[in-house]
């Protein structure tokens, strides 16, 4: 088990005025998976940096590793421990609802970072915060329809079936494409599983079933690439605009190169950074709405340059 | 009188015609699947038996395909493999990540050098510890894929210069108009099958999986045998992993994950026995191609992929019954 205590040990600064460097907080976040991916990774040293900048802050750091089951014992532990409030990143929108209630009727606040959690835990929880999926869907639709000036025929690659983040995605970019863009036409939509190779093999299909097609919506970079690499041993990637989504190095790169329409910038720091600004509001006894979302803009050649290079 | 005869004859003839069915259903019963599956995609999908959809899919299979030529081996030789995945994604994130730092060529020596160690480990303790395959190469498959997610620390790794690396020609090269993973799937599917079948090695893995205790008594050398069929799995993975690093030409660190069942799916299929003494590659290959063509045929006709995962369960049940009636010689049993 990952067991880190990140002390505020740095700059302290005691801004004067500032009531919130008078308490001293101690946080405690259980984390999906740590390690699996880039995005985890940066979010977690980005968390504890965060938590450092903060003078009052104490943060214990978990992470659940996947497992739900060990996610509901780091919860218990943490309410053992009597922390001020927790930060929860769900390995399962369902199971950790019953954990979160144990944690709110000890009278600690729960924040949910990243991933929601179903219908029936939101009267349990402070707040969420993360970011808005369906809007991202919905501004891929926008970039598509503005690629394709409002004309043509389109794939998507889609997320892991049952994950929330993918189905989110792929509902905004459908209900937003079909309102604002009647002139494109969705084709097919396949699952590749966050994987690019499953991608590259999706997209042969396509491109052998289809023998034009104007654009593909992919639900992350990743996938996005994968396709844009079919696209191009095919031959076709000059006719084809690509849209993805969560932007990472790879697809940056590609949009840098102009083989790559656009994105959606959604930065891991930036994710952590609202998440502990979120927990440390509730705790401040400020109103807090139930979701918060942090922006995730769309990124194009247009204005590249605006932001740093995705580390993962 | 003649009646008689005659009536008797034509039950003979008709148990006669019966047996023969049945012998070829059960000896080239994949055989006849494999084909009726492919009529019946093309009669809905105009692409389907077109030239560049069928190297396509031969190209998509080749990657399972290689890794299953080293799994049939094994099996074989009476043991399993199921650590193949994460080796899989072990080796193609060594070998993109190191890609970029110390050359194409280091990075695939390397690669492949340890590669072959984790297979030498499978194979010590398997092949001289006599561990039980099965526990030990489902351990083997966590413990690599944390080895992975401990040398990438989570990251993706990815090739920064795609275009002008020879690295590429091993996942998107072609050679007289015939993709290279298919070339690569090849030759190494004959080397292994004709090794099997022509070189007293073959005949030795056959005899190791068939009967260990007759093996030993005949002077076989049972334990380097099976270390050996763990060194053919693992050389067989770090190909594929060449031809994915480069098709892809980056690397998630679960990028493997799933293939360990592919691979035995198809090799299943095919008709190689899990019980070891038995069994070729010809067989696994065609078993590998029904996968590729029924994946990509489902595709074509715009079904979900998870109905592959319900269809090839539909397949694998019936290649197991079709091989179980041809030991039994019926189809049904008639007795519980």
């Amino acid at each position: 088990m990952i067991y880190k205590t990140a002390l505020a040990t740095g700059v302290m600064i005691f801004s004067a005025g500032l009531a919130q460097a008078e308490e001293s907080y101690r946080i405690g976040i259980t984390q999906n998976n740590v390690g699996v991916d880039s995005y985890q990774t940066t979010y977690e040293s980005a968390f504890e940096q965060a938590a450092a900048k903060h003078g009052n802050v104490d943060v214990i750091v978990l992470d659940a590793g996947g497992d739900v089951a060990r996610q509901i014992g780091q919860m218990r532990n943490l309410i053992q421990q009597r922390v001020d409030a927790i930060i929860i990143w769900p390995t399962n929108g369902q199971a950790v609802i019953p954990a979160i209630r144990q944690a709110h009727n000890a009278g600690i606040p729960v924040v949910v970072t990243n991933s929601k959690i179903a219908e029936a835990g939101l009267d349990y929880i402070a707040a969420f915060s993360g970011p808005d999926n369906v809007q991202q869907g919905a501004s891929s639709a926008e970039m598509m329809c503005e690629a394709l000036n409002g004309e043509g025929q389109i794939v998507q690659i889609a997320g892991q079936p049952g994950y929330t983040t993918a189905m989110e995605r792929s509902q905004g970019f459908e209900e937003k494409l079909a309102e604002a863009c009647p002139g494109v036409k969705l084709l097919e939509t396949q699952p590749a599983d966050w994987n690019r190779e499953k991608a590259q093999r999706v997209m042969e299909n396509f491109l052998t079933k289809y023998d034009d097609i104007d654009g593909v919506y992919a639900g992350d970079d990743n996938m996005g690439v994968g396709a844009l690499n079919a696209a191009k041993s095919a031959g076709r990637a000059d006719e084809i605009v690509f849209i993805g989504a969560t932007n990472f190095a790879v697809g940056y790169e590609a949009i840098e190169r102009g083989e790559y329409y656009g994105s959606i910038y959604q930065s891991p720091v930036d994710d952590a950074e609202a998440a502990l600004q979120t927990a440390l509001d509730v705790l401040a006894g400020e109103e807090v709405p139930k979701m918060n979302f942090f922006e995730t803009p769309k990124i194009t050649a247009n204005n590249l340059t605006e932001f740093d290079k995705p580390v993962f | 009188m003649a009646s008689i005869e005659q009536g008797k004859q034509a039950i003979l003839l008709n148990k006669k015609y019966k047996e023969g069915l049945l012998n070829f259903l059960s000896a080239q019963g994949i055989l006849v699947f494999f084909l009726i599956c492919m009529f019946a995609f093309s009669l809905f999908s105009e692409q389907f038996l077109s030239q560049s959809n069928i190297m396509t899919v031969v190209r998509q299979a080749s990657i399972i395909g290689i890794i299953a030529v080293g799994v049939t081996i094994v099996i074989i030789g009476g043991n399993l493999d199921l650590s193949v995945g994460s080796m899989l994604s072990f080796s193609t994130v060594l070998v993109v990540d190191l890609h970029d730092k110390i050359g194409p060529a280091g990075a695939i020596v390397l690669m492949f050098v340890l590669t072959l160690m984790i297979g030498a480990v499978n194979g010590l303790l398997i092949g001289f510890m006599r561990l039980n395959s099965l526990i030990v190469t489902l351990a083997m498959l966590s413990a690599v894929q944390g080895l992975v997610l401990i040398y990438s620390g989570g990251k993706n790794v990815d090739i920064a210069n795609q275009s002008d690396t020879w690295f590429a020609i091993f996942g998107r090269g072609y050679v007289l108009g015939i993709a290279v993973p298919v070339i690569l799937f090849a030759v190494l599917a004959i080397i292994v099958q004709v090794g099997m079948s022509y070189t007293s090695y073959g005949r030795r893995i056959f005899a190791v999986g068939g009967n260990p205790a007759a093996a030993v008594y005949s002077g076989i050398r049972r334990n380097w045998c099976v270390f050996s069929t763990y060194l053919i799995s693992a050389f067989c993975v770090a190909c594929a992993a060449l031809v994915l690093g480069s098709r892809v030409m980056g690397s998630q660190n679960n990028v493997g994950q799933g293939y360990e069942l592919l691979v035995l799916a198809g090799i299943i299929l095919g008709g190689t026995s899990l019980l070891g003494g038995a069994g070729s590659v010809w067989k696994t290959i065609i078993g590998v191609l029904i996968l590729g063509f029924i994946q990509n045929g489902l595709l074509l006709l715009g079904y979900p992929y998870y109905t592959q995962w319900l269809v090839t369960w539909v397949i694998i049940i019936l290649a197991v019954w079709l091989d179980l009636a041809n030991k039994r010689k019926r189809l049904f049993t008639t007795h519980s």
